[in-house]
């Protein structure tokens, strides 16, 4: 497959307006602005598209959610948080091509009837929001945004709005206390974004990558891009590879490329000659995967098929020198580090078990043990206020289905045996 | 409606009730932390998790609503084996410390364990541990954050109720811990609000650490001494010895909260300085008597008719003030009786008695607010009225109400006002007018710092309104005018076929009930006409000057303290041949009387107090009065010769007299109280436009576009009211209210500040024609420029030395103290 989002990354300058422009850039929105708001959502619906946040919810059914009432204000929300440990992908677009970004936004807000939009970014992203603002800053002087934007009497402004180090605040509800100032943590559904988000008004929160779409969705039609990979979860994916492998990188390939070809023919295989342990398909969140599972499509749905997800779809590989016990601490220690605290399951739970993982890590592991790590997962799982703890419970579940030996030789050695 | 099943049993709610109360309506328990019924929904403790027929995910009760036809299970194996689990997660940091914890025998944590937790918990790694010593955040306050289970009660109570915001959640995961800023009590009302919603010992009352188990109290319920609004609350006794005051979420308007000087300010009672026998004047000094001498010595030199003069305080039950009016008019033959209020002169006090239709049934707070607009004036609300104030701002909340705040000052509820107005002390007429003439006539005139059109447009357009007075109306002089704008203000909106109630604002516990008693020179109980005009509070020490007195009785007020000219009110009382004073302290007055008889405080007695609503409530004995000190009714009867044996037989007597109460059965009352209903159509308070405004020319701010070297020399009007802490001069011997705030200081507007070149906490001078002092100065943003203020609490610098008799408002210049 030709790159899509990636396309320009190599250009020279490829983050300014002049270079965008010369490769067709803020067509889509000139012919976007000629449509009617429903006609884009609608072209957005019928391409497939979904979210390349982690849930993969339909882009054009999330938009087509907003009121249509014009008096009342909505706002459009970039997620740009990406805190998902093993996840790089936005930030390439941001700095590499962060028009590619704003053209989508825009195109968005007047899909969904929003005057202003934010960007949400992770607050160590210092390079990529320098980048953002000068292109923001650009896109104001050429008119793509600001007043009557290309003579077509709509509106439109981007904020950026950093954030402070927080994973919890790329959940889109956190998120959006974090914009208005508040301690960012999940707010209680319903009332669902959509009708009462920022503000309390209509909001729409929508991934860097998922946004960056758009444009091209515009230029090329929605036939085109629900032609590229599978017909349910369709599109190019940024599939971010890390970990025990000779090419690690960032990789656009069609939705629903296997793991075997994204690892062994993209990645260039295990490094030095090794064997592959596990691989975490989407970020730390999803339950990884073992040799037996590399033929998996690499989509939403062959994924969930297999008690995992493409999430984020950043690949983190283990070969066998690994310690799986090790890696469910450190993923434990990251969720426990980061729970907002807010809910008992998460703050207590998460805790718990990362203190239980730390002693099996020290050798001081207990008859018993492994079956407390599995009950306190099951305490956990679905009690939990929004999907952080979740997303810990399964990870760790997901260490201990696939080696459960692992952990209980932790406790038999008194230490680790790998 | 929706009909749903709880486990099994069908039961049918409104759409929209959350499924935890309506299992709660079905009759099945369901355990909650973070749930508190007037606070925002959270959702975060989990401890009310259900199971609903067909979703795979339990689903926390406490902000999930009902659905027709749902099924829900709160009792099943799933739903209790995760509620044991939640409890296993909360106690896995928890210290476990029950048996040195003050909440231990009334903790909800315990509490939950023992019905439905884990008997063992497999958890075996270390405990979070914050700090190994509490941290004393306040002379009230302490907290051990390792206890905390996070629920954020503290935090909403102090946000949304409060409107304080001192409290808020830092830090993430395990290592979060709801405390103020910095651990300190910037912002702090010391209210102890969180204290009393903490689910477990984490917020503990530092006075009552360690004092006692709760299982060893003796709790007995009572109302709250201070304020008019007439907080219910429960008094905790140990041996004869009061050591705490909680509030209960069943019970009373105020439910779970209270102001410190409710929750904290029991210490007074058992203070040293109590006076425990009677004193009489020998050679020119009080000594102490026995009761015998000290009664029969009343009865012998007490005299009666016109030359006799009774004055109480509006602390006082209903009961007392009764069988006082009945001892000063049926024993004494005299129609010279008054309330302290304010010393406002009878007329002014009438017509607050016809505006504020005191005459008719008691409206409660809540019909109160449910109108569209809400307007305050003359009330430093957040301070005199502290939990008046908190229901407020929970109702200001909708955003399509309006809140109107009208006082010179700022205060805390400004913060949750659509529309703040300021204006001098003395032209509350002119503000009403203002909105008046805008309403009529779509102009005004006035000096009045905001908007008095949006507050006209508001009046235009709501169906029903609602507007508090307070008792800052009482000092006026002019205060028969300000209520004929009022009256005016009403016609125009009744006619116009709005709804319109008009409520008080008190600032003493039994303000309302004391007028309905009969304590006034123009009523009898039941505001039934006098035939012949008594005299009131300042008449009566008009005429003492003038030495036309010859006896007079104070029951429970501090006269030289309180009455705006500390000199003139001594040499008048200097100037009565025979003085009775009856009080718990030894006052200013008390050491100027011939018979000082000690009374009992609240906790050491029986009766009813009224509220503002008008809402009589039970005051329960929780200890024998101090010392040889007594029961204020049993000490009347004896003077008086009456043979009440208890309150209730004078409260049958005051059914016979005063119609409102007819119904009222004192035996019922519960914590709920009972509504009066009306006196009657004959009986009201009367208004006569302009009649016993005195001399107020020369302090009027009217004059102040004109020179006048008086006002040039004191450019700033010294208004007074109580402090947040502090009620009165009774407080001052608390001990715990006295560490709150234990000193006077005057306030003053920023702008004026910076002009004087003064700054916040520095001393300065505050001089009158009559007096000067040193205070230290408090600066506050947005309060009306050439207006001091100083609480009238303290003895120490008695704001009434400011005041002169017949000037009015007192007028003060303030310099830098070099
Ligand atoms: C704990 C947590 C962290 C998340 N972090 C991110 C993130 O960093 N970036 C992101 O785009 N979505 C993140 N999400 C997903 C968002 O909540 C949301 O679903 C997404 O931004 C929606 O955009 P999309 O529809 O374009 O995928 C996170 C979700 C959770 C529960
Ligand atoms: S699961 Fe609970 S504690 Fe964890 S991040 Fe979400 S709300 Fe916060
Ligand atoms: S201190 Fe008490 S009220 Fe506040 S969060 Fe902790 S347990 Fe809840
Ligand atoms: S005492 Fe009152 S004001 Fe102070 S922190 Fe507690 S609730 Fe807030
Ligand atoms: S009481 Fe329902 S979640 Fe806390």
């Amino acid at each position: 497959m030709e790159p899509i989002l990636l396309k320009n990354i190599n250009t020279p300058d490829s983050h300014k307006v002049d270079v965008y422009l010369k490769n067709n850039g803020y067509q889509a929105l000139a012919s976007a602005l000629k449509m009617q708001p429903d006609g884009v959502i609608q072209m957005v619906k019928d391409s497939g598209l979904r979210g390349r946040g982690g849930a993969g919810f339909s882009t054009g059914l999330k938009w087509s959610f907003i009121p249509k009432d014009p008096t009342i204000p909505k706002y459009l929300c970039c997620n740009a948080d990406e805190g998902e440990p093993g996840t790089f992908k936005d930030r390439v677009i941001i700095e590499k091509d962060p028009h590619q970004l704003i053209e989508g936004m825009i195109i968005t807000c007047y899909a969904i009837g929003a005057k202003t939009a934010y960007i949400y970014i992770r607050g160590e992203f210092a390079f990529g929001t320098k980048r953002l603002e000068q292109a923001i800053k650009e896109a104001y002087e050429k008119g793509y945004l600001g007043k009557n934007i290309l003579g077509s009497n709509f509106d439109c402004d981007i904020h950026i709005h950093r954030g402070f180090g927080a994973y919890i605040c790329g959940e889109e509800t956190a998120l959006l206390e974090s914009i208005e100032g508040l301690r960012g943590r999940p707010r209680i559904k319903p009332p669902f974004p959509a009708i009462a988000g920022l503000y309390a008004k209509p909001t729409v929160i929508n991934n860097v990558e998922t946004l960056s779409c758009i444009s091209h969705i515009v230029n090329k039609g929605p036939k085109w891009f629900s032609s590229i990979g599978p017909e349910k979860s369709p599109g190019p994916k940024l599939f971010g590879v890390s970990g025990h492998v000779n090419k690690p990188g960032m990789y656009e390939l069609p939705m629903g490329t296997t793991a075997r070809e994204i690892i062994y023919n993209h990645a260039g295989g295990i490094r030095n000659g090794k064997k592959l342990k596990a691989f975490i398909p989407g970020g730390v969140s999803a339950p990884m995967l073992v040799e037996k599972d590399l033929d998996t499509p690499m989509d939403f749905d062959s994924l969930a098929a297999k008690g995992t997800m493409l999430g984020s779809g950043g690949i983190i590989v283990m070969d066998e020198t690994a310690c799986i016990v090790k890696v469910a601490m450190r993923t434990m220690a990251f969720f426990r580090h980061e729970s907002c605290g807010k809910c008992t399951p998460c703050r207590e739970g998460i805790d718990w078990t990362y203190k239980v993982l730390h002693r099996l890590e020290k050798g001081e592991g207990k008859e018993g043990d492994v079956e407390l790590l599995e009950k306190l997962c099951g305490n956990i799982f679905g009690r939990t206020f929004c999907p952080l703890g979740d997303g810990a419970v399964m990870a760790l579940r997901g260490a201990l289905k696939n080696f459960r030996d692992e952990f209980v030789e932790h406790v038999k050695n008194k230490g680790c045996i790998v | 409606m929706a009909t749903v099943k709880i486990n099994g049993k069908e039961i049918t709610v409104e759409d929209g009730t959350l499924i935890l109360d309506a299992a709660r309506q079905a009759g099945f328990e369901i355990p909650t932390f973070c749930y508190q019924a007037r606070l925002s929904r959270l959702g975060s403790c989990r401890m009310c998790i259900i199971e609903i027929g067909g979703q795979k995910k339990l689903q926390p009760s406490c902000v999930t609503p009902v659905m027709h036809g749902m099924e829900v299970f709160t009792e099943n194996e799933t739903v209790k084996s995760a509620r044991a689990s939640m409890l296993e997660f909360l106690l896995a940091n928890h210290p476990l410390d029950c048996p040195t914890c003050d909440k231990g025998g009334e903790c909800e944590l315990q509490d939950f364990v023992f019905k439905s937790g884990p008997r063992r918990s497999p958890f075996s790694e270390s405990k979070r541990r914050f700090h190994d010593k509490d941290k004393i955040l306040s002379p009230v306050i302490i907290k051990n954050h390792n206890r905390c289970i996070h629920c954020e009660r503290c935090v909403r109570i102090c946000d949304e109720v409060v409107g304080r915001t001192a409290l808020g959640s830092i830090g993430r995961g395990a290592k979060i811990m709801e405390t103020s800023f910095m651990d300190s009590t910037l912002d702090c009302d010391h209210c102890g609000n969180c204290i009393e919603v903490c689910p477990v010992g984490s917020w503990m009352s530092l006075p009552y650490r360690y004092k006692a188990r709760t299982w060893d109290l003796k709790e007995i319920d009572t109302v709250c001494p201070y304020c008019a609004t007439g907080c219910q609350f429960t008094i905790g006794a140990r041996n004869n010895e009061i050591v705490r005051v909680k509030s209960k979420i069943t019970t009373g308007i105020n439910k779970e909260t209270l102001c410190a000087r409710g929750r904290f300010g029991y210490n007074f009672i058992q203070s040293e300085k109590r006076l425990k026998k009677p004193l009489l004047k020998k050679n020119g000094k009080l000594v102490e008597s026995s009761w015998d001498e000290a009664i029969s010595f009343i009865k012998q030199r007490f005299g009666a008719g016109k030359k006799t003069a009774g004055i109480a305080s509006a602390r006082h039950t209903n009961e007392e003030l009764f069988v006082f009016q009945k001892l000063i008019r049926d024993v004494f033959k005299t129609n010279n009786i008054d309330l302290d209020s304010r010393f406002a002169n009878k007329w002014v006090t009438s017509s607050a008695i016809e505006v504020l239709n005191l005459a008719a049934g008691g409206i409660s707070i809540f019909d109160a607010l449910k109108a569209e607009v809400i307007f305050v004036i003359g009330s430093a609300i957040s301070n005199e009225n502290p939990i008046t104030d908190y229901l407020i701002r929970q109702t200001a909340v909708d955003r399509r109400k309006t809140l109107i705040l009208a006082h010179p000052r700022r205060f805390k509820l400004n913060s949750s006002a659509n529309i703040s107005l300021r204006y001098k002390p003395g032209t509350e007429g002119e503000v009403i007018k203002g909105i008046t003439d805008f309403i009529e006539k779509g102009v005004f005139h006035g000096n009045v710092v905001g908007d008095i059109s949006q507050v006209g447009e508001k009046f235009k357009n709501a169906k029903n309104i609602t507007m508090f007075l307070g008792a800052d109306i009482l000092r006026l002089d002019n205060g028969t005018n300000v209520v004929a704008e009022i009256v005016a203000l009403k016609g125009l909106l009744k006619k116009a076929g709005k709804n319109i109630i008009i409520q008080p604002l008190f600032d003493r516990c039994n303000q309302r009930g004391a007028r309905a008693m009969g304590i006034h020179p123009l009523f009898l109980p039941g505001l039934k006409k006098v035939k012949e005009n008594g005299m009131d509070c300042g008449e009566i020490l008009d005429a003492a000057k003038k030495g036309e007195i010859d006896s007079l009785y104070i029951l429970g007020e501090d006269i030289v303290s309180m009455y705006p000219d500390a000199k003139f009110a001594k040499d008048a009382l200097s100037n009565i041949k025979f003085k009775v004073v009856q009080d718990t302290f030894l006052t200013e007055t008390a050491k100027t009387a011939d018979v000082v008889i000690p009374g009992a405080s609240y906790a050491e007695k029986d009766g009813t107090f009224t509220n503002q609503e008008g809402r009589v409530q039970r005051l329960r004995k929780v200890i024998s009065p101090v010392g040889n000190s007594k029961d204020d009714l049993d000490i009347l009867c004896s003077i008086g010769g009456f043979a009440y044996k208890s309150a209730k037989e004078v409260f049958d007597d005051i059914k016979k007299e005063v119609l409102g109460y007819k119904d009222i059965n004192f035996d019922a009352l519960d914590g709920n109280g009972a509504l009066v209903k009306g006196h009657g159509a004959e009986n009201q308070g009367s208004r006569v436009k302009g009649q016993g405004a005195s001399e107020i020319a020369s302090a009027s701010p009217r004059n102040d576009t004109s020179s006048n070297p008086y006002l040039d020399e004191y450019p700033f009007l010294l208004i007074t009211g109580n402090h947040l802490f502090h009620s009165g001069r009774l407080s001052q011997n608390d001990d715990v209210l006295i560490k709150l705030l234990a000193e006077p200081f005057v306030e003053i507007s920023e702008e004026d500040a910076k002009e004087l070149g003064l700054t916040d906490k520095e001393n300065v001078k505050v001089k009158s024609s009559e007096y000067e002092a040193v205070l230290k100065l408090r600066v506050v943003k947005g309060s009306q420029k050439g207006v001091a203020f100083m609480p009238e609490n303290f003895d120490s610098v008695s704001v009434n030395q400011f005041y002169k008799k017949g000037q009015g408002i007192a007028r003060v210049k303030i310099e830098k103290q070099v």
